[in-house]
């Protein structure tokens, strides 16, 4: 399954729900599937993606989606036990795993190892887990998780096939129009 | 002979921290558990008021932390000294390049009463990592007029979109003895 295929599905079944962005390839390919102010795209902060979605998932009843990837959920695996303990109903966690660090060269990370990230979220105490190995596996796990109260931990088993071009987005911004969609007119618009 | 005035000193502090909080309408509050910090987490985790989010480490705080303003939100961080050093990328790698009002509450360790040499050099590098952020941070020593400072606080912080660090000392709330 390849990541963009995965994204562009998320963003079709998600509807008007957030989404947070891993950072790079993840950020970079969820703006090339269609930019939507609730795309939350990082650039930095590696490890926080779902951490990230936690704050959002109890700041809001709306359903929150977290696309993580293995090496950066592998820095902060603490991010599950904190999931685990609060239990937000509306938080779905999608782990893009390649089993490598693609970025930096492709060296293997530690799912590559045997590391296993759905038992690891089951041992924390996330009990909807599930891993998926093609995109119609991928499909029925987020149909199902969209469908029902969560919190949802997805292992998205893909394969690296390139890189698109670095997404035209900027942190301060992305806050910007992200937040207005939750609080109107709370905060100063960016220049367009 | 050292005399322990922890048990002599008033939580008023606390109280005037959790009042500036619910003020600027703070309610979800991130921290990892230390002895200071938590004569004012106690007085949240009771007050229906707030949502204290227990992390396991101070950088995952600060992602619940702004995950939570980004949604509406409004969010702070507890840590001490130590925990900070582990955030500071969660802070120029998020906090600062998205311009987040997130204020960081630090009980200063390795300040003056401090009894373990290990919490020395990251208790006084801290405000000086902070500076060179360029983020105000305001150290407190007494609780004198600290309502009055804690509310500009949070109007600089939310006017400038950026975070404010309060900086609480062993002077202002006694700390912890060895």
């Amino acid at each position: 399954m390849r990541r963009f295929d995965a994204t562009q599905l998320t963003v079709q079944l998600a509807g008007d729900r957030a989404i947070v962005g891993n950072l790079g390839p993840t950020s970079d390919e969820l703006w090339h599937a269609g930019h939507r102010d609730r795309n939350f795209y990082t650039y930095g902060n590696m490890g926080l993606c779902s951490s990230l979605a936690l704050g959002m998932a109890l700041a809001t009843d709306e359903q929150i989606i977290s696309l993580d990837g293995d090496g950066s959920l592998l820095m902060n695996l603490g991010a599950l036990a904190s999931i685990a303990r609060e239990k937000p109903k509306n938080l779905i966690v999608v782990v893009y795993d390649n089993e490598e660090w693609g970025q930096t060269g492709h060296q293997m990370s530690h799912t590559g190892t045997g590391t296993d990230l759905e038992q690891v979220a089951l041992s924390c105490g996330i009990t909807s887990t599930t891993t998926v190995n093609d995109i119609e596996e991928y499909e029925g796990a987020l149909s199902n998780a969209l469908a029902s109260d969560g919190p949802h931990f997805i292992v998205a088993k893909i394969e690296e096939a390139g890189y698109l071009p670095v997404a035209p987005v900027e942190p301060e911004f992305t806050l910007y129009r992200f937040r207005n969609t939750f609080v109107e007119g709370q905060q100063p618009q960016p220049p367009q | 002979m050292t005399a322990n005035t922890n048990t002599t000193r008033t939580d008023n502090w606390a109280h005037l921290i959790v009042q500036a909080l619910k003020d600027w309408d703070i309610s979800l509050i991130a921290y990892v558990p230390d002895t200071s910090i938590h004569r004012v987490t106690r007085i949240i985790d009771e007050d229906p008021f707030f949502h204290l989010v227990s992390a396991t480490r101070e950088e995952e705080a600060v992602g619940i932390a702004v995950g939570s303003y980004a949604a509406g939100r409004n969010a702070a961080v507890f840590m001490q000294t130590s925990g900070f050093g582990n955030s500071i990328n969660a802070l120029a790698s998020l906090c600062v390049p998205a311009r987040t009002p997130i204020p960081f509450f630090i009980n200063m360790r390795g300040g003056t009463g401090e009894f373990n040499i290990s919490q020395v050099p990251m208790g006084r590098t801290t405000v000086p990592i902070l500076d060179l952020f360029g983020l105000v941070s305001y150290t407190i020593d007494d609780d004198y007029r600290m309502d009055n400072l804690l509310d500009g606080a949070m109007k600089l912080c939310y006017a400038n979109r950026q975070p404010v660090a309060i900086c609480l000392t062993q002077r202002l709330h006694g700390g912890k003895f060895a």
